[in-house]
């Protein structure tokens, strides 16, 4: 049943980059990008319930390793994306440990001091993170390897997710958010199951913000991973609707091509068109459809929905 | 109502015999620091009037929190909003004095109406009031610079310039106004919170809405009310702030990083706890800046929040908050 | 051959011919983007949001001056297109901004990009797809010293090291022996200044008696300028950002020290920032920095640049504060700007407007009077000159210019 519209997507991804240019093609795998980290972020918060304000943090850890490892070391670009991917998912971990004794606005606070602490760690270490004048890797690459590389990390990432998802992991993430208690007293082992969430998705994370290095034309700067990436990746996420993986495209596609479109809002666009309209709308969606686009779709799908919560095969 | 008053009293206060010793004790190091090293004085001073600063944006974060549960991402930005609102006001020739007060007022409603339009229908969701607090974070700063652009601008300081001196120790009539400012602010929400009919409803409607409700507290007017005198705070916040911050839209964003610091090292529930927590952060951040060579500049925020999680691990309620059962 | 045949065949030909006519002239054009028969088009990334946005009045400024340009005649007869992209200081915007620029909208230049991280990011790009990268609006060095790696790249003002040297020469000169403290941003744009510094002292480095980093993100420098006071220097140079400059200033008077000689950097050494600090209490009579530009003061409104400036200024950017020395920067370089593509003639390609560029020898009348502008095969950099300018007159007074001019600073 589901996997007609997956089909769907992956076609049109598939046709889509012989249909745009170069620049647009740019946009799409930024959008890659962006489904990435909020998938992460999702099954972070949508699924267990921690939020966490600090992932543009993990996207910066991505992105530096896979900057270091191609610049200093002379790595292949593709073969950093596991290792960012390894290291963003043991920082995750570290901050997964602490963050077991935190829960709603505490960790909230928490993530967000982590969002606005790392950035600051190339500028005290400046000789190797290259300091407030970034590091560059001479590798660069065409916009049509980046739109390839980018969704078909999209892809596995999804992949991943699901998998992830449907199992007994899963589960127990659900568990978790639904209920700790009821959890704990069904043998589901809390602290294991959130740090491990945190892991997850921290390693979603690394492997956009090493994306996003990429498409920056292989440049990383502090300045790229500020306080609003990760505001960004929550409001993207909210967007899509936790706790669910179809509306994570439309969070996506929301949060990459706004700023290419804000600036053509009349009277306000052109300048500080970026903040009002995004704000503007991020209000709105909040006030109007608080469950995101998935609850949204929930709306218009209740037979499908009972049928499937008939079944007892699938998640 | 007497048992409900005794009650009262045992609930507000979370100040432990541990924390005073080390409050005490720190006061006393300051002291004798500050009698031996002029430099020494210098920074304490130094670092409790930029303290104070950070303690008065703290105090409407914790109002807002201890009046309704929610953490608004988007204070500093209305207190820089507001300072504007103030600013207009001066360019309309509207003295200085006046001025302030209508903003205060006009900040107020301003707080009621964000809660009312825009929290309220989502003030059931942690994750939904976090995100439409930051959305509102992020327009209110565009419409900021819209409406006045972002190029700094000037303001008189509400008690002015003057410097005044203590032996080797500098500090302006801004400094000492900031500090007694912040410090009746706490002390009136104390007395509202303590031997008020209104301070035990809002309380109330945000510790126990339904119980609340069935005793007749008006549960929303409370919550909306919460957030308006939280707005007060943070206008007064702001126009404190700017002097040494000037007229700008960033210019309560560093603030505000070291505000939600010093909330959560006091207690996020104590208003007092806010001040004392900004103080205290205000003067740390000083000394080991001329300390410690390894607390350069740009640890300085780091440690700040390594501070804060620190707190967060160890005693969650911050120093003065109250120990919670978690509640099954 | 038949009639028919014939006929065929000369239609055959001139079809050929016509076709090659028109390939020949669309292909022209193809040749050189953002060039038609009417328009250049030009383009550039600004921080209209974010941590920078106090610059933005110099694209609003290089707008004015270009609108000015297309009401007397173009340039060469076409009019200029300038199309300002907002990145918010974000490199990672700059980058796709840039793109859709040079892949969309096909610009014939990139012009004034703001910002040392955002031009770093565009860098290696632009220059792989031979595409103008000029007058960008960053004082660091590395686009002048680059110029056979990075031919395409060029900046406009003098850079941030090079004014830093000039410092440490005039106090070698006017003030020997002077005890040095030392305010400086903690990052590549502060370093920079502060390792200039050092190297215009030469061996009078050692007179450097407390160096002082702060961090953006700090609400203030109090705590530096307590440490500065109480090191002994008796000379302050700052090299920060406005607000903090500001508030060095401030915080200065207030806890009481009065150094023999303040130096700030000239990027701070705005009038506007000068004057609100002078209202927050701080005294600023005596301050020092550096100039390169016309700025608009009682003493020289009466040259032609400075007469230039107001009446475009009130014409087309009326909002504009000429007391912002901002906006004189943004009519400079658009001036420059509009100079070069003139230069290069009306068969405009990129490589000839590059060349116009980099055989500069001419006054910009926004810049300081006695000031040229001059670039070479082997000198990458536009403006390399600076005077010393001392503030006098308190909350309402200006900048007054002394001493000589400064040559081959770099």
């Amino acid at each position: 049943m589901k996997l007609v519209p997956i089909a769907v997507v992956a076609a049109v991804l598939a046709v889509l980059p012989f249909l745009l240019s170069g620049y647009h093609q740019g946009l799409a795998t930024r959008v890659a990008i962006y489904f990435i980290a909020i998938l992460g972020l999702n099954i972070l918060t949508g699924y267990t319930g921690q939020i966490s304000i600090g992932h543009g943090a993990f996207m910066a850890i991505g992105g530096y390793t896979t900057v270091l490892l191609s610049a200093n070391h002379h790595w292949n670009l593709i073969a950093t994306l596991p290792v960012s991917l390894g290291i963003s998912f043991v920082c995750g971990l570290l901050v997964g440990v602490p963050a077991l004794r935190l829960s709603g606005v505490y960790l909230a606070l928490a993530t967000f001091a982590f969002a606005v602490s790392v950035p600051q760690l190339p500028l005290k270490f400046s000789k190797f993170l290259g300091g407030s004048n970034g590091i560059h890797t001479a590798q660069t690459k065409s916009h049509l390897w980046l739109y390839i590389v980018g969704w078909s990390c999209a892809a596995i990432a999804f992949a991943g997710a699901w998998l992830i998802l449907r199992g007994r992991i899963g589960r127990a993430f659900r568990a978790v958010r639904d209920s700790e208690l009821a959890a704990v007293s069904s043998g589901v082992s809390l602290p294991i199951y959130k740090t491990l969430a945190f892991g997850i998705s921290a390693a979603f994370a690394g492997v956009a913000g090493s994306l996003l290095v990429l498409v920056t034309n292989g440049f990383a700067q502090p300045n790229e991973f500020g306080v609003l990436l990760s505001l960004q990746i929550l409001i993207g996420a909210a967007v899509a609707g936790l706790g669910s993986l179809w509306g994570v495209l439309v969070g996506a596609v929301f949060i990459g091509l706004l700023p290419s479109v804000a600036p053509d809002v009349p009277l306000i666009g052109s300048s500080h068109g970026q903040d009002v309209v995004f704000g503007l709308i991020v209000v709105l969606i909040m006030l109007l459809l608080p469950n995101g686009f998935a609850g949204f779709l929930r709306r218009f799908e209740p037979r499908v929905k009972t049928a499937i919560k008939a079944d007892p095969k699938s998640s | 109502m007497i048992g409900l008053a005794k009650r009262k009293t045992a609930v507000s206060t979370g100040v432990s015999i541990p924390v005073l010793v080390i409050l005490l004790a720190a006061a006393v190091f300051l002291v004798i620091g500050s009698l031996v090293s002029s430099i020494f004085a210098q920074q304490t001073v130094a670092g409790l009037a930029q303290g104070a600063i950070f303690g008065s944006l703290a105090l409407a974060l914790v109002l807002i929190y201890r009046a309704t549960e929610v953490i608004n991402f988007a204070q500093g930005e209305l207190a820089m909003a507001t300072t504007y609102v103030a600013y207009q006001l001066t360019l309309w020739h509207v003295t200085y004095w006046l001025a302030f007060f209508l903003t205060l007022l006009i900040a107020f409603v301003l707080g009621v109406v964000i809660q009312v339009v825009v929290i309220r229908p989502v003030q059931h969701s942690v994750i939904a009031v976090v995100i439409i607090t930051v959305g509102l974070f992020i327009l209110i700063d565009g419409l900021v610079a819209w409406k006045w652009g972002a190029d700094l601008k000037f303001m008189p300081a509400p008690f002015g310039n003057q410097v005044y001196h203590a032996g080797s120790v500098a500090f302006s009539r801004q400094d000492l106004g900031t500090l007694l400012v912040t410090i009746a602010s706490v002390i009136v929400l104390w007395l509202l919170f303590q031997f008020t009919k209104l301070g035990l409803a809002m309380r109330a409607a945000a510790l126990r809405p339904a119980a609340a409700s069935l005793v007749g507290v008006r549960v929303n007017w409370m919550l909306a009310l919460g957030w308006g005198l939280a707005a007060v705070l943070g206008a007064v916040a702001g126009l404190m702030t700017e002097p040494t911050q000037f007229l700008q839209p960033t210019m309560m964003q560093a603030i505000l990083l070291y505000a939600f610091a010093a909330a959560v090292l006091g207690g996020l529930e104590s208003p007092a706890g806010a001040v004392i927590g900004g103080l205290s952060l205000g003067v740390f951040l000083n000394l080991i800046g001329q300390y410690v060579g390894f607390a350069s500049a740009e640890l300085r925020l780091p440690i700040a929040f390594a501070l804060l999680l620190l707190v967060l691990l160890l005693k969650p309620n911050g120093l003065f908050g109250r120990r919670q059962v978690r509640r099954v | 051959m038949g009639m028919k045949g014939r006929i065929l065949a000369v239609l055959a030909g001139a079809a050929i011919v016509a076709g090659i006519a028109v390939t020949a002239a669309f292909g022209a054009h193809r040749a050189t983007p953002g060039v038609s028969a009417t328009t250049i088009t030009i383009g550039g990334t600004f921080p209209l949001h974010g941590p920078a946005v106090l610059y933005k009045t110099i694209p609003a400024a290089e707008g004015a001056y270009f609108a000015y340009v297309n009401d007397h005649g173009g340039v060469n007869g076409r009019k200029i297109d300038f199309k300002v992209l907002d990145d918010g200081y974000d490199p990672s915007q700059t980058v796709p901004l840039t793109q859709q620029l040079v892949e969309q909208t096909k610009v014939f230049a990139i012009f004034g990009s703001l910002g040392t991280a955002p031009n770093l990011s565009i860098w290696s790009y632009l220059n792989s797809h031979q595409v103008p990268q000029v007058l960008i609006a960053t004082g660091d060095s590395y686009w002048g010293f680059s110029a056979k790696k990075y031919p395409w790249t060029i900046g406009y003002q003098p850079d941030y090291p090079g004014e830093a040297k000039i410092y440490g020469k005039y106090l070698n000169s006017k003030m020997p022996g002077a005890k040095i403290g030392v305010l400086y941003q903690n990052d590549a744009y502060g370093k920079n200044y502060y390792a200039g510094l050092r190297v215009g002292l030469g061996k009078a480095k050692e007179n450097i008696v407390s160096a002082q980093p702060y961090d953006a993100t700090a609400p203030n420098v109090t705590q530096q300028m307590l440490a500065l006071k109480s090191s002994g220097a008796n000379v302050l140079v700052v090299f920060a950002l406005p607000t903090q400059t500001i508030q060095a200033l401030v915080t200065a008077t207030k806890i009481g020290w009065s150094p023999a000689a303040t130096i700030i950097n000239n990027v701070s050494a705005n009038p506007v920032f000068l004057k609100i600090a002078a209202a927050n209490g701080a005294s600023v009579d005596g301050v020092l920095s550096t100039n390169y530009l016309n700025l608009v003061t009682t003493t020289n409104a009466n040259t032609a640049g400075a007469k230039l400036a107001k009446s475009i200024i009130q014409q087309y950017a009326s909002a504009l504060d000429l007391n912002d020395s901002n906006v004189v920067y943004g009519l400079g370089a658009a001036w420059t700007m509009t100079y070069a593509l003139k230069k290069a003639g009306k068969n405009l390609t990129r490589a000839g407007f590059m060349k116009a560029l980099k055989s500069l020898n001419v006054a910009d009348p926004f810049e300081y009077p006695g000031m040229k502008l001059q670039t070479s095969a082997k000198d990458n950099f536009p403006s390399e000159q600076l005077v010393f300018i001392k503030w006098n007159g308190g909350a309402s007074g200006q900048w007054a210019p002394f001493g000589q001019i400064y040559n081959k600073v770099r």
